[in-house]
């Protein structure tokens, strides 16, 4: 059975319980009081002590609210042609997205990590095994959605565990029980799978046929590495929310780099024997 | 809603601005999410570029010196630099790889698998392999040189070690270690690196080969030790090898195509143009392809040592910033296949 989340950024109200939540239950220390100026966003990014972070997407670029705007339309999610020619699209403008880690069906920070610490658990999530973990960082710039990072004067790098302690007691992520209207959901990835079609499905006939779900191979996309096990529905490009649009997996290169350096050691070794010929 | 309506400013179209404009922020305009990076840049110190230039450098000299030994150009001097340098380059290794670790009492954990799809794996067991087969070569010559006293029984039992048969047997792992190095960082999400998978690993071998060959020149021509066929052999390796060097940087920029750009970057154009290109590569083969003389040979042996070095730091550094650009990276990381809004699940 593999467990994973959905995160729907179409209801997500930008509260941040989730990621106080996970604060909270993993007993992650604090990252400053830095104020960023980046809308509400202060979190910035996920790292080995931010397992939830929530991007706040001031983004009017294809919709500006303008001509006479009626706001009551606008509360009420009205989305047919508005008096006075004013065009408007409330889940457009201000979107908000928890992101978290996306639990690679092929994990580049799994096949990297040359300890054997990054092992995929019971659950088929992508789990760092703390006590095995010897802080090399390879794991890091592998990640292709910057998800680890080396958490300093620890020296190891941490990442979201899918709440596996939680898991083992039957009990959903913290972030997932944290959340007030269900943005994130927890369970079996083919379930979310049904739900996530289902959902935007539902948005199309409301008339956002900009909603997609993200972390499918078929979409394409994250066909390199198989597809997540942590989607997301989304309302707009990937990098809106800096989220890579065709992430791959790197080490599909490794061979062909071998291969390569074998036949330069071959040359290189041939010109030297060359040049002991007087 | 009316009274602003009044207030604001009629467009020629009849609708009526309102104050909402976040375009005018710059930064929004973009595809991307203020500027904050996509991806993690590696948190590598100076250890690992340092390692990468030492590493080459044994892995070039135990290749030039298991040739000469293969053809039967026995000469005793480039035996013994040979040996003691491939066992001290295998003893710095390990230390800086150790010291760059964030949990350095954990290294052991390096030998507790062995995954082919990671080059860090194959690269530690290269290293641990390659370094107690050198130990046990330089272990023989040590005894010959009469560094371990005068025929006790640990002489003669180091005089057992088949040197010649363990330097054949390291021949493929110690260029696994300098190649590897190079596919190392390659299979990253960092485009820079990432996007050079072909030529990273044959470029860090030539330029490991290069240094080798210069350090090996260098220390027999300041001791004044080494037949003249060596020192002959040696200036022809060095330019052989110098120009494939420059072939394969040129490759590696091509392939890199726009993602190269930090290497051309202010703070990383002194090491990689002025230090790899210019003083590592340029100048010393200038300096080999011009009249034959020592002291030319030496200059241009240090200004090969040093570019080596300078390619090292310009490319960990350059890794860097390409990480920190999400404009580099969205631009690498998008396809054919990618995702668009309109796509149908």
């Amino acid at each position: 059975m593999a467990t994973g989340f959905l995160t729907d950024t179409t209801v997500c109200i930008g509260c941040k319980a989730c990621e106080v939540a996970c604060k909270q239950w993993n007993q992650l220390p604090a990252d400053g009081y830095e104020l960023t100026g980046d809308s509400y966003d202060n979190t910035k990014q996920l790292s080995g002590t931010t397992w939830r972070h929530v991007a706040f997407i001031e983004n009017p670029k294809k919709r500006r609210l303008t001509g006479d705007v009626d706001l009551v339309a606008l509360a009420e999610d009205v989305t047919e042609p508005l008096p006075g020619g004013a065009e408007l699209d409330a889940l457009g403008r201000w979107a908000f997205m928890s992101d978290v880690c996306k639990h690679c069906v092929e994990a580049p920070c799994q096949q990297a990590c040359p300890t054997g610490a990054i092992i995929r658990n019971e659950f088929d999530n992508v789990y760092i095994q703390p006590d095995v973990c010897n802080g090399c960082g390879y794991c890091v710039p592998a990640c292709p959605y910057g998800v680890i990072t080396q958490v300093p004067h620890d020296g190891r790098a941490f990442k979201c565990t899918l709440c596996y302690d939680r898991q083992r007691d039957g009990l959903e992520p913290a972030c997932a029980k944290a959340c007030p209207t269900n943005s994130i959901m927890f369970g079996e990835v083919e379930e979310l799978k049904a739900i996530a079609e289902e959902r935007v499905q539902e948005l199309h006939d409301k008339g956002y046929s900009q909603a997609y779900v993200w972390g499918t191979p078929e979409v394409g996309g994250t066909a390199g590495i198989g597809g997540n096990h942590a989607k997301f529905i989304l309302m707009d490009d990937p990098e809106t929310y800096n989220l890579p649009r065709h992430p791959y997996l790197p080490q599909e290169k490794v061979k062909g780099g071998t291969i390569a350096s074998m036949v330069a050691g071959a040359v290189l070794g041939a010109v030297v024997a060359l040049a002991f010929r007087d | 809603m009316s009274d602003t309506t009044k207030d604001g400013v009629q467009q020629s179209n009849g609708k009526v601005e309102t104050s909402h404009h976040p375009e005018a922020d710059s930064r929004r305009s973009d595809k991307h999410y203020y500027g904050i990076p996509p991806i993690k840049h590696a948190h590598w110190t100076w250890q690992i570029p340092v390692y990468f230039w030492i590493g080459g450098i044994g892995a070039g000299v135990h290749l030039f010196s298991t040739m000469a030994q293969i053809l039967g150009h026995r000469d005793a001097a480039l035996t013994r630099a040979s040996r003691y340098t491939v066992l001290g380059t295998m003893i710095l290794s390990p230390i800086l790889l150790i010291w760059d670790l964030g949990r350095p009492e954990r290294f052991y954990n390096m030998l507790r698998i062995l995954k082919l799809r990671s080059p860090m794996s194959t690269q530690s067991w290269s290293v641990f392999a390659f370094g107690n087969l050198s130990g046990l070569i330089a272990a023989r010559q040590a005894a010959e040189d009469g560094l371990l006293g005068d025929d006790n029984f640990l002489v003669r039992l180091v005089k057992l070690i088949p040197a010649r048969f363990l330097s054949l047997l390291a021949l493929p792992i110690g260029l696994n270690v300098g190649s590897n190095t190079g596919n190392l960082i390659s299979a990253t999400s960092v485009p820079l690196w990432a996007r050079n998978w072909l030529f990273m690993g044959p470029t860090f071998l030539a330029s490991g080969l290069s240094t080798a060959l210069s350090w090996l020149s260098l220390i027999l021509h300041v001791t004044n030790s080494g037949q003249k066929k060596t020192l002959r052999t040696l200036h022809r390796a060095e330019k052989a090898t110098i120009v494939i060097e420059a072939g394969l940087m040129a490759a590696s920029l091509v392939r890199m195509n726009r993602w190269s750009k930090p290497l051309f970057s202010r703070e990383i154009a002194p090491l990689f143009v002025g230090g790899t290109l210019l003083g590592g590569i340029a100048a010393p083969m200038a300096l080999l392809f011009g009249k034959e003389s020592r002291f030319r040979s030496i200059i241009a042996s240090v200004l090969a040592l040093a570019g080596g070095l300078a390619f090292r730091f310009a490319i960990i550094k350059g890794g860097r910033i390409s990480a920190d650009d999400p404009e580099a990276y969205f631009t690498f990381a998008s396809g054919e296949s990618a995702p668009q809004p309109e796509d149908n699940i």
